[in-house]
């Protein structure tokens, strides 16, 4: 059962709907027993990178979750915040990331000039392929590949070939990625009309 | 190049659980039922919507979970909410109900650290500080709350470069003059603002063609424009209608 | 069980009868109608052409010389269209319940955009009318949208008026669309009135009720004409959508009505579910009738299950603010029909004689005065 993860911050009502919306049941796991029953995590995440790491730990989800990812190899997919979690690390915190894909997330302020790209990131922007992956399957039937983004950091991966989708704000920056079972989207599939519904279900399919 | 697109975004307001319209803030026509509405916005697939209650935010009284609810259930796109939020729990009951953004605007005034406490808590980007204005009777701008019925007098720039110090990620600028006129958005103000602010500036209050949009963006420096009158109905003094710009229409005056 | 030996109506259809050939009486009526407009001829069209002269002799020194009613569906789209080919200068009216989807609001668009025809919408309380709806739906009765066609005419009128405007063109077509059976569908301001009395809970203040009184004050003070342009002219359907979508990219929605959400509700689950009334054989009959399709093919289309938009369900449920097992126990209570409940129907009857001249005037659709005025209850 696709199981989503309630650590406290995300969007969760939302991710469901969709789910429900294309027809995949999805069970919420608040505990180190719902995660054991997953065979497959959505990893939400809206907010700071500090209070998230903190949260899953105090939550006792940390090893349940490491175990998932590492040892069975559920496929995991970490949306927004959920996906710089991933990360090994956030110049927005200081509390490490789960590590599942060697990346970074830094800071989009310094990097840019910030009159002429507001941060935060936020609205609709193109993704482009970078590498192949089922996630991303059916794209190229959408005239564009649009989502919603809302992020004041990105993540840049130490190997391009975890970078699936590429998109450019200023710089360009991955904004899917992917390291064997474990996958990151950075945009809201949820909040991403059609596109996002052809993401989640390519996830449900995996 | 970048390819983010700027935001159009349905402004739509509730009076008590129906939506209307105003003009300059003052006369309202009646829009239609709420969710419905948001349907009909959701199959056309626009980029965001925003509601604003404006009974909550005259009353000051606590936001309607109900039909927010119903709402958050029809749409696949982000939202954003404002009307009377003033407590930090109802902030995070609505994000749960499924809500992305916040919008605050009297509450600031009374209390600027709550705009600190929510971003603190949920980051800046659900964060929305709102700054309805209106030129004096000498021209100036001034800031109004409380769904323009009270004046607070103090100057839009300043409120939007403390907001943004405070912590919102993003402004709603209304300019209350060019509501419900169909005669263009204030590029003026707009300008100003967003020339001395870091975060993304949505303008709202005026648009009645997708050219106002256009210039609003291009003139204005808005990276995102509200529309009110001109998606429920079908022209100035006509009949309500729900529509939205066609992508062509928009990509052509975005270009 | 009988069926007609023409169209494909059966026995299950209220005050059917068959002739010695087989054939039923509505298919008599249609005949009737026919002969009567002289339609799809050129005495018929002719008929039209004078009516239009005397539309535009009327309307001169306003700003409008018709009204109308839109709902973003092929017949009302198309009739814009040929208003506009006429040289006539149309208001176009919407009464807007609440309910529509985002095709109609599109379509409504997109044509009046083309045409440069200006919009005048009544918008009624989204509260009220869900409790009307609700009224009807707890009253056991197959009108549920009676509501919804009842306020339009009465917008109609009410946008001519405003405007002084003296006629309404309407995209009624009985070629295409038949003569609907009385007792599948009645509707008057009484009837709405005793029902909404009798199950509903809010004041009704912003629906727009014709009572008898305001019945008589458009058709005898102000005197606006209702015609009906497509009882004249030959006028197919799919020939209209297909024009339509390539003129303006107007867009069909599989199945007659489903722009709006309770008319998609009212035929695709609520009519065939509680009532085994499936109004899609209104228009196949006549398409058989005006031989644009085979009885067969029709029967078989007509076998197969009416399209339903997904969470349609939910979405009425919620509206109506009832439970999973409150709606399940109304949709099998047993049928009602507007013989139940006070109507005008009656007092129509008596009237009958008045209703005929009217109709010969156009002043009411003569359809209106065959179905409501008679005492077999056709």
């Amino acid at each position: 059962m696709l199981t989503v993860v309630d650590y406290g911050m995300g969007n969760l009502g939302s991710i469901v709907n969709m789910f429900r919306k294309i027809g995949v049941q999805t069970v919420v796991a608040v505990d180190p027993a719902g995660i054991e029953r997953a065979d497959k995590i959505l990893l939400p995440g809206v907010g700071a990178f500090d209070t998230a790491m903190a949260r899953i730990e105090q939550q006792g989800l940390l090893e349940s979750l490491n175990h998932k990812a590492l040892v069975e190899k559920v496929p995991i997919l970490g949306i927004c915040l959920g996906m710089q979690l991933l990360t090994e690390s956030s110049e927005e915190g200081t509390l490490p990331g789960l590590g599942w894909i060697p990346a970074r997330t830094l800071a989009f302020k310094g990097r840019l000039d910030t009159m002429r790209y507001k941060v935060p990131h936020m609205g609709w922007n193109t993704v482009e392929k970078h590498t192949e992956s089922p996630l991303t399957a059916g794209f190229e039937s959408f005239e564009e590949q649009r989502f919603y983004f809302v992020h004041s950091y990105f993540v840049q991966c130490d190997d391009d070939r975890h970078s699936i989708l590429k998109t450019a704000y200023g710089l360009r920056f991955d904004s899917a990625i992917r390291n064997g079972n474990v996958y990151g989207a950075q945009f809201h599939p949820e909040k991403s009309h059609a596109f996002g519904m052809q993401l989640f279900r390519n996830f449900a399919r995996l | 190049m970048t390819m983010l697109r700027p935001r159009v975004i349905p402004c739509l307001l509730l009076n008590d659980e129906s939506l209307v319209k105003t003009v300059k803030f003052g006369a309202y026509t009646y829009i239609g039922d709420p969710v419905n509405t948001v349907r009909i916005f959701n199959e056309l697939e626009v980029d965001e919507l925003a509601f604003l209650d404006i009974t909550a935010s005259r009353q000051s009284r606590r936001p309607n979970f109900k039909i927010l609810e119903d709402i958050a259930n029809e749409c696949f796109m982000p939202l954003a909410y404002g009307g009377g939020i003033c407590d930090i729990d109802d902030v995070g009951k609505i994000f749960g109900i499924g809500f992305e953004k916040v919008v605050i605007n009297s509450h600031a005034i009374r209390n600027p650290a709550f705009i600190t406490q929510v971003a603190d808590k949920y980051g800046s980007q659900s964060v929305i500080g709102s700054i309805d204005a209106r030129k004096n009777l000498w021209g100036r701008y001034e800031v109004f709350t409380h769904g323009g019925t009270s004046k607070d007098s103090r100057n839009p720039l300043e409120w939007a470069q403390e907001l943004e110090r405070l912590g919102a990620g993003e402004l709603l600028l209304t300019s209350m003059d060019q509501d419900g006129t169909w005669a263009g958005y204030d590029i003026k103000l707009t300008q100003s603002v967003t020339s001395k602010v870091n975060v993304p500036v949505i303008a709202n209050g005026g648009a009645g063609t997708v050219r106002h949009i256009g210039d609003v963006v291009k003139k204005g420096g808005a990276s995102a424009a509200a529309v009110g009158s001109i998606v429920v109905f079908q022209g100035k003094g006509l009949g309500v209608l729900v529509s939205f710009p066609s992508k062509q229409e928009l990509k052509d005056c975005l270009a | 069980m009988t069926a007609c030996s023409r169209c494909i109506y059966d026995e299950r259809v209220p005050s059917i009868s068959f002739d010695e050939h087989g054939v039923c009486n509505y298919c008599a009526m249609v005949d009737d109608l026919k002969r009567q407009y002289s339609t799809a001829t050129p005495a018929g069209e002719a008929k039209l052409a004078a009516i239009v002269e005397q539309i535009k002799k009327d309307g001169k020194g306003r700003k409008y010389d018709c009204v109308v009613g839109v709902s973003g569906g092929t017949d009302s789209s198309y009739m814009l269209y040929k208003a506009i080919e006429w040289g006539l200068r149309p208001l176009a009216a919407h009464y807007d319940n609440t309910w529509n989807s985002a095709i109609a609001t599109e379509n409504i668009k997109k044509v009046l955009k083309k045409l440069k025809v200006d919009l005048f919408t009544y918008v009624v309380d989204n509260k009220e009318i869900d409790d009307i709806f609700k009224s009807f739906f707890l009253a056991d009765v197959p009108e549920i949208d009676g509501p919804t066609d009842l306020a339009l005419a009465e917008v109609l009128y009410r946008a001519a008026s405003k405007h002084g405007v003296r006629y309404i063109l309407e995209g009624h077509s009985f070629m295409t669309e038949g003569v609907a059976p009385l007792a599948n569908i009645y509707f008057d301001g009484k009837y709405i009135r005793s029902v909404h009395a009798m199950f509903g809970r809010l004041p009704m203040k912003t629906y727009p009720l014709m009572d008898f009184a305001a019945f008589m004050k458009w058709i005898l003070l102000k005197r606006i004409r209702k015609i009906r342009p497509f009882w004249y002219m030959a006028y197919n359907k799919e020939d209209a959508r297909a024009f339509l979508e390539k003129d303006c990219d107007w867009v069909y929605y599989s199945g007659h009505h489903l722009e709006n959400r309770m008319t998609a509700f009212n035929h695709s689950y609520y009519l065939p579910g509680k009532f085994g009334i499936d109004l899609r054989n209104l228009s196949l009959s006549a398409s058989v009738r005006s031989g644009q399709l085979s009885r067969q093919e029709a029967l078989q289309r007509y076998s197969e299950p009416p399209h339903m938009e997904d969470d349609l369900l939910e979405y009425f449920r919620k509206r109506l603010n009832l439970s999973d097992e409150e709606f399940e126990r109304v949709m099998r209570r047993p049928p009602k029909s507007y013989l139940d409940y006070p109507t005008y129907k009656s007092l129509f009857e008596k009237l009958r004689p008045f209703f005929y001249v009217m109709a010969k005037m156009n002043l009411v659709p003569m359809s209106f005065y065959i179905k409501y005025t008679s005492k077999t209850g056709i």
